[in-house]
């Protein structure tokens, strides 16, 4: 079975102490300002200057960097062929071969795009790396996100893994059967019933049944919660959020007035 | 048609290392059991055998076949393999459709097919549920369905995984007729079950696997009183057989037949009472 | 005192002509282990759902008669309350897991946040229920990465930790192989001597046999028999309706049909009861010879 739920690290460090929230608040607000601020070189600088140095406060530093890259690598090189070559309107040629053109617009446009692409998975990946989940919806739950919501968030992040191990349990049986899932187009279009047929039966008489098990454990009692958890708040951290806020804004005021 | 099993060693991606050199060979027509705990390898091994799994190193055949270079769907045609969960394999609006969608994907003739169907519904007791909605009968009746769908394939080789969990007695009887049946037809049975007085009641040979290995192999009454090597994988022996124990009796006992056989000749003799002797 | 009266209890579920329960009668004592044998189909999760409120209070349906715990009518209360007095474990332990947590010690701990119990006194019940149900190990591991045996431990610890003062347990061992059938019938004998009143729904009759205070037999809706075990599960009628024996009295029955079993002594449900009458009949031989 799955032990493994999420991108989370356990570690013990500053950043994993900080509240979910205040992560959550630091990541949007870099996304924000590499999206909005002025300057090719704005998003690479909080890459290198903000988030890869919190990554190793935060202790996860080597498998950031080890699945920022793998996961972004990619698609930069398919950017950066695509910008540079095709970029419309670029005028500066920076050199030529066969039919082709590289130019300096294209390089630059491919350049912000995938530095702002890199901040942009990097926060995420680090706030995920330094926050468990299930700590995350119960702050955003104590902070007025509905309970049921949290709960379809934290229920389908588990279920996930559950439903692959399943559909592999009824391909299995299909195929002992002699179900040819091999093949043509259409050979494969024919196979697709008799999978997802006993994955949406089995999945009807599940939720009954996990309907009936969080009721069974108070659920729906109108009582006013409590939680088992107490997720720190310090004063110092709201006062970061509401810096946020002042660079958001700053980046949207450097957008709206150059 | 004959299963061999040769040092099979199996590891899962990820580095479980599930089996660590099986050799078995099963001859056509035998009723083979697999027992021993969760984790010792036995599902792995069964799912080599329609080459659901392949071997790490070591090799399978069924016949002539090597597992390793027959597609599954081919090897179907082998070997059927009746999973545990019923709800996992049924899709058809009708029961002697989803009876005939295994048969029907061997490419059978229509003729050929309705034939199986019918000869399936009869051995799973199904007959006057033909034309029903599988979902609408009961779980106990959707696994006979389960069952009947893969009888109707018609192969020489039928893998039971834990035929009896969940079942009621009647249910289970149900089954241990139709094992009897198509054992009288000459297949091969196997079964992976923990339910270890279903085993001893209905089949012949007993294989008892521990941590990816084959920790004891033999005809029933041999293995089922070993109970120290039982115990190494969490194993019991089935509840006449530990009567049998407690009373001292010289021979293993598997069934009421055997228990009763060899309570009467005991009464007949005496002395055969270990008490007496000691 | 009776913990549980139901009178006349006749239910059928919506969309259905036949009632899944028909008159049924039963009182229960506190403290009292009852076991609910019967074929698949016979009620017993019917039975089970009622007790637990989910009937009529989650499936509709018809219900007639009554039913009540500790003196409360079920169709006067609320779900919610009534889930505080009555706890329902069930079959599939997989499907008990909430999915809303993702540690074994924060699932149990889930009901007693969603009842509002302060963060101290949560803490003391949740420690105390995975010690007794012998699960202190498993505090810090993702409740999906389990065993079947450990998962329905987990499930019931869930369940246990709000208190309830009857517990209502439906097959909880019938998809676990023999280890976690035996976990979990230790954690329910240790319950029954901490005095919990338990209900349980349950095909292993060997395991009933050992360890019931009381056995009521359900067959096609109705109460067929209630006793004590050894009386219930001797009961010649129950093959003929589907319910399992267990193979000591199966056997001694063939016995005594040839005259191998003492006449005086009651047919057996455990191995020790089997064992002691086969001697006796050893040794009466004996003397004869």
């Amino acid at each position: 079975m799955v032990e493994r739920l999420s991108f989370y690290l356990e570690r013990s460090s500053p950043l994993h102490r900080l509240n979910p929230t205040t992560k959550l608040v630091v990541a949007f607000t870099l996304i924000l300002v590499a999206f909005l601020g002025p300057g090719l070189l704005l998003p690479s600088l909080i890459f290198l200057l903000i988030l890869t140095p919190l990554s190793f406060v935060g202790q996860v530093g080597r498998e950031f960097l080890r699945t920022t890259v793998r996961l972004l690598l990619p698609l930069f090189a398919f950017l950066f062929v695509m910008q540079s070559l095709f970029y419309p309107g670029g005028k500066t040629v920076l050199f030529g071969f066969w039919i082709f053109s590289v130019k300096l617009e294209g390089v630059r446009f491919a350049f912000l795009t995938a530095t702002r692409v890199l901040v942009m998975v990097s926060s995420f990946l680090l706030l995920l790396f330094t926050t468990h989940p299930g700590v995350l919806l119960l702050d955003l739950t104590q902070r007025g996100l509905p309970a049921s919501v949290a709960y379809i968030l934290a229920s389908t992040l588990q279920i996930i893994p559950q439903m692959q191990a399943k559909a592999a349990t009824i391909l299995d049986a299909q195929r002992s059967r002699g179900l040819d899932t091999s093949g043509s187009l259409g050979r494969r279009i024919r196979a697709l019933l008799p999978l997802v047929g006993p994955l949406v039966f089995g999945s009807l008489v599940d939720v009954e049944e996990r309907a009936i098990a969080i009721e069974a454990r108070g659920f729906r009692s109108s009582r006013p919660k409590t939680s088992l958890v107490e997720i720190e708040d310090r004063p110092l951290e709201r006062a970061l959020r509401w810096l946020c806020l002042l660079a958001i804004i700053l980046a949207l005021g450097s957008r709206l007035w150059p | 048609m004959r299963i061999s099993i040769e040092d099979v060693h199996f590891v899962y991606p990820g580095g479980v290392e599930a089996l660590r050199g099986v050799s078995l060979s099963i001859e056509p027509g035998e009723r083979v059991a697999i027992v021993g705990q969760n984790g010792a390898g036995k599902t792995t091994l069964v799912k080599h055998l329609n080459g659901l799994l392949r071997p790490t190193r070591g090799r399978v055949r069924i016949g002539d076949w090597d597992t390793a270079q027959v597609e599954v769907h081919r090897l179907a045609q082998r070997v059927g393999y009746v999973f545990q969960n019923p709800d996992g394999q049924l899709f058809c609006r009708t029961v002697a459709e989803e009876v005939a969608f295994g048969p029907r994907n061997l490419g059978y003739t229509p003729e050929e097919i309705s034939q199986r169907v019918a000869e399936a519904l009869a051995l799973a007791e199904l007959e006057d549920k033909a034309e029903a909605n599988p979902y609408d009968l009961s779980p106990s009746w959707r696994k006979m369905v389960a069952l009947a769908s893969v009888i109707a394939m018609d192969t020489p080789i039928v893998i039971f995984d834990e035929p009896t969990t969940g079942q009621d007695v009647r249910t289970i009887r149900r089954i241990e007729r139709m094992i009897e049946m198509l054992s009288q037809r000459g297949k091969t049975i196997l079964t992976i079950t923990h339910d270890i007085d279903f085993c001893a009641e209905n089949f012949e040979r007993v294989v008892v696997m521990g941590q990816g290995r084959v920790l004891l192999d033999g005809p029933k009454e041999m293995v089922l009183g070993m109970e120290a090597i039982l115990a190494q994988t969490y194993v019991e022996p089935p509840q006449l057989t530990r009567l049998g124990m407690r009373l001292g009796f010289e021979k293993t006992v598997c069934t009421s037949e055997q228990f009763l056989e060899t309570l009467r000749r005991r009464l007949d003799h005496p002395q055969s009472d270990p008490r007496a002797e000691g | 005192m009776a913990v549980i009266e139901i009178q006349n209890l006749t239910y059928t579920y919506p969309a259905t002509s036949h009632p899944a329960l028909r008159e049924v009668s039963l009182t229960v004592e506190a403290g009292e282990f009852v076991a609910i044998i019967g074929p698949n189909g016979a009620g017993k999760s019917t039975l089970c759902y009622t007790l637990a409120g989910f009937i009529p209070h989650f499936f509709k349906g018809e219900l007639q008669g009554e039913v009540r715990v500790a003196g409360q009518d079920i169709r006067r209360v609320r779900l919610e309350d009534w889930v505080l007095k009555v706890g329902l474990v069930f079959q599939n332990p997989f499907n008990q897991i909430s999915g809303a947590k993702f540690t074994v010690y924060e699932e149990i701990a889930f009901g007693l946040e969603n009842i509002g119990v302060p963060r101290e006194e949560m803490k003391r019940r949740v420690e105390e229920v995975m010690a007794l149900t012998g699960i202190e190990d498993l505090a810090d591991r993702s409740p999906y990465a389990l065993s079947g045996g450990q998962q329905q431990r987990v499930a019931l610890a869930s369940i246990l930790v709000m208190q309830p003062e009857v517990l209502v347990l439906d097959e909880p061992t019938s998809q676990l192989d023999p280890i976690g059938t035996r976990e979990v019938f230790q954690v329910i004998r240790r319950l029954a001597h901490q005095g919990v009143t338990i209900i349980m729904a349950e095909h292993k009759v060997e395991w009933i046999a050992e360890y019931a205070d009381r056995v009521i037999a359900l067959a096609e809706g109705r109460v067929i028999g209630t006793g004590t075990p050894a009386d219930v599960l001797t009961d010649p009628r129950l093959p003929d309706y589907g319910i399992g024996i267990s193979r000591y009295t199966a056997v001694a029955r063939r016995a005594a049909g040839e005259g191998l079993w003492p006449a005086e002594r009651r047919l057996p449900v455990t191995l020790d009861e089997a064992e002691a009458g086969f001697r006796a009949v050893e040794e009466a031989h004996a003397h004869l010879h």
